[in-house]
């Protein structure tokens, strides 16, 4: 099977301790491994203003995963999970891995582009006459 | 006496007219233009108003730029900088492409290509989905 990429992200309640977080994420981690994934980043960006209010908290504790799997099964799991969690307000899941192949793709394109023609990419003479007749025809 | 003043009139507005079309016809195709260009966007509107504004007059480029016609060709700033995916978690990235209110701005406004608008949308909701960006600024 294919593999698949998925950024997840979920935000905390600001008055969360910092255990209980860690608790979150170690549950993630054991049931992705559980459902034949794997957790490849975890990232904490900390406390953050929330551009709108999310259950009237103005502030929010994110944190930022990156999971690999092989089915969507997985990302159901995780969901569950978060949206028991008393201490999660919003969380949010994004499949990453065809936009990484459409980025790969576009890359190589522009590669092999570059390697056709390499001559041709100098820039022509900058040829710049000033018409002064043309200007005076026109005008009459 | 009757002629007189019957000749005087159509003497006077044929002169009038001769000279004075040219300049009529210059307005309002200079006008269209503009309007088309606001419409069409970056890219296509320098084209089309080339193509209205040659029957237009002759004259009509030339004394466009007197009159503001003219406008700074936007380029699209994700196609200079080579971006192949426009990242939803770099919100500072996306800010400028947003209005004060968090509306997203029109291509028009920004010159970005449609391919980029298209992909510059869809990261501008993830953003908006999990509260990295408002849907609408509170006042």
């Amino acid at each position: 099977m294919e593999e698949r990429l998925y950024d997840l992200i979920f935000i905390c309640r600001p008055a969360t301790p910092e255990e209980e977080i860690n608790k979150i994420v170690a549950t993630l981690e054991h049931s992705a491994t559980e459902h034949g994934g794997k957790v490849e980043k975890t990232e904490k960006w900390g406390a953050r203003r929330l551009a709108y209010r999310v259950e009237k908290h103005r502030e929010g504790f994110f944190v930022y995963m990156v999971v690999r799997g092989t089915q969507g099964n997985i990302i159901k799991e995780l969901e569950r999970r978060l949206k028991v969690s008393d201490a999660v307000i919003k969380y949010q899941t994004i499949r990453l891995d065809e936009e990484l192949k459409r980025q790969q793709k576009l890359v190589h394109h522009r590669e092999r582009r570059a390697s056709r023609r390499p001559r041709k990419q100098a820039p022509p003479a900058p040829q710049q006459q000033v018409p002064p007749p043309a200007e005076q025809t026109a005008a009459g | 006496m009757s002629d007189q003043p019957n000749q005087v009139p159509p003497a006077a507005p044929e002169a009038a007219p001769a000279p004075s079309t040219p300049r009529a016809e210059g307005h309002p195709s200079g006008g269209a233009s503009r309007r088309e260009g606001f419409s069409g966007g970056g890219g296509g509107g320098q084209r089309r108003e080339g193509g209205p504004g040659g029957p237009g007059g002759a004259g009509g480029p030339r004394r466009g730029g007197n009159r503001q016609f003219f406008r700074k060709q936007k380029v699209c700033r994700f196609c200079v900088e080579r971006v192949d995916l426009i990242d939803y978690k770099k919100v500072e990235m996306l800010q400028p492409f947003l209005q004060e209110r968090g509306k997203i701005l029109p291509r028009r406004m920004t010159g970005t290509c449609s391919r980029h608008q298209r992909w510059l949308g869809e990261a501008i909701k993830r953003a908006r989905n999990i509260a990295l960006l408002p849907f609408a600024t509170e006042l």
